[in-house]
């Protein structure tokens, strides 16, 4: 087997320290205006992804077994995706939890409803008070989710 | 090892030409608005595998920044197609992948697909800099081979595994010399050790 090991020209590396530019203080504070603006249009996707979740996969969702796990985990990604203005409440986390459980649900070939059902459950309450917790009782929550879906943080 | 990035950094990405991808338009909305921020002013959006290969077969790109959870094709199959297939002016280039989760099946594939760095979703801009810059500034040679196209994955070097001669040119055995300078001083020592975490 050949293996050709070799240095290719990095042209970010040479823009990135040519003449002007911003400190980079200035660059996050910009970046950190520019993402607020679309606070309003993200906590909307948020919610939309969360509604979307309840109907096919809830309690009440009549074929929430045939659906696909992959459609799930598609959609607890898309939580993530835009958590990043309710990290304070913990929605990020759960929303990770449960791509854990449906990636683990998918592995085994079987839902585990009770599971999913407490993932919910948990998501509802922190979309509604979970800034609003003592943080340990907001961990507590979270630790029992990651029991449940056996998602290790420190492993993802 | 590429330095830290501190506040004070003067940074310059006016004349960048940064691709971001993701399928998640609102997650994209994000992307582009921190990237933005950065001072990019060629920034070139796709919204699916399809999409970015078509800007990179008719552009040259500094920086590619992509999602990895995506339908149909995801970013690691996406990436794999850029490192192989790419074209020359592509496919060495830096790319940092974004994940809200790392199955457990792809946590080695992430790093096999030949990505510089994988950055954690929800993407804040302190985190997204910082990254970038590192991409910018390190040094890891590239390595094409049958099985691997990417960064040298081997960038913690740590010489050859036990019991082994090592591949490496640079490899040294394992048998240790005499000592060449006096013993590090525990000052020293602490100097070189102590941990220091970026303040922006």
């Amino acid at each position: 087997m050949t293996v050709r090991k070799f240095r290719p020209p990095n042209r970010l590396a040479s823009l990135i320290k040519d003449k002007g530019g911003i400190l980079a203080q200035d660059a996050i504070a910009a970046a950190e205006v520019g993402v607020e603006s679309l606070r309003e249009s993200s906590m909307a996707a948020l919610d939309e992804s969360l509604a979307e979740i309840e109907r096919r996969f809830g309690k009440s969702a009549a074929d929430r077994a045939a659906e696909p796990f992959e459609v799930l985990y598609h959609l607890a990604s898309k939580v993530i995706d835009v958590s990043l203005f309710v990290t304070d409440a913990g929605i990020d986390k759960a929303a990770m939890s449960l791509c854990g459980l449906a990636d683990s649900c998918a592995e085994a070939g079987a839902w585990r409803w009770d599971a999913v059902d407490v993932h919910l459950n948990a998501l509802k309450l922190l979309r509604a008070v979970g800034a609003e917790l003592p943080a340990a009782q907001r961990d507590a929550m979270l630790q029992g989710l990651y029991q449940v879906s056996h998602y290790r943080p420190d492993e993802a | 090892m590429a330095d830290a990035l501190l506040p004070s950094t003067r940074i310059n990405l006016e004349r960048a030409t940064v691709l971001v991808l993701d399928d998640n338009g609102p997650s994209l909305d994000i992307l582009s608005q921190v990237v933005s921020g950065f001072g990019v002013k060629q920034l070139f959006r796709a919204e699916s595998v399809m999409d970015a290969q078509a800007l990179i077969r008719t552009k040259t790109f500094d920086v590619i920044i992509s999602d990895v959870q995506m339908p149909v094709t995801d970013g690691i199959e996406f990436l794999e197609w850029l490192r192989k297939d790419g074209g020359e002016a592509n496919r060495y280039i830096p790319v940092i992948l974004l994940t809200g989760h790392t199955r457990t099946s792809q946590i080695f594939k992430l790093r096999d697909a030949g990505s510089n760095y994988v950055v954690a979703k929800p993407l804040t801009p302190k985190v997204l800099l910082e990254r970038i810059f590192w991409v910018a500034r390190e040094e890891r040679a590239f390595i094409e081979c049958d099985s691997y196209i990417g960064p040298d994955r081997r960038f913690k070097h740590e010489g050859p595994p036990p019991g082994t001669d090592g591949r490496r040119k640079d490899d040294l055995p394992a048998e240790v010399g005499d000592a060449q300078t006096p013993n590090m001083s525990d000052d020293e020592i602490a100097n070189m050790m102590r941990p220091a975490k970026v303040q922006i």
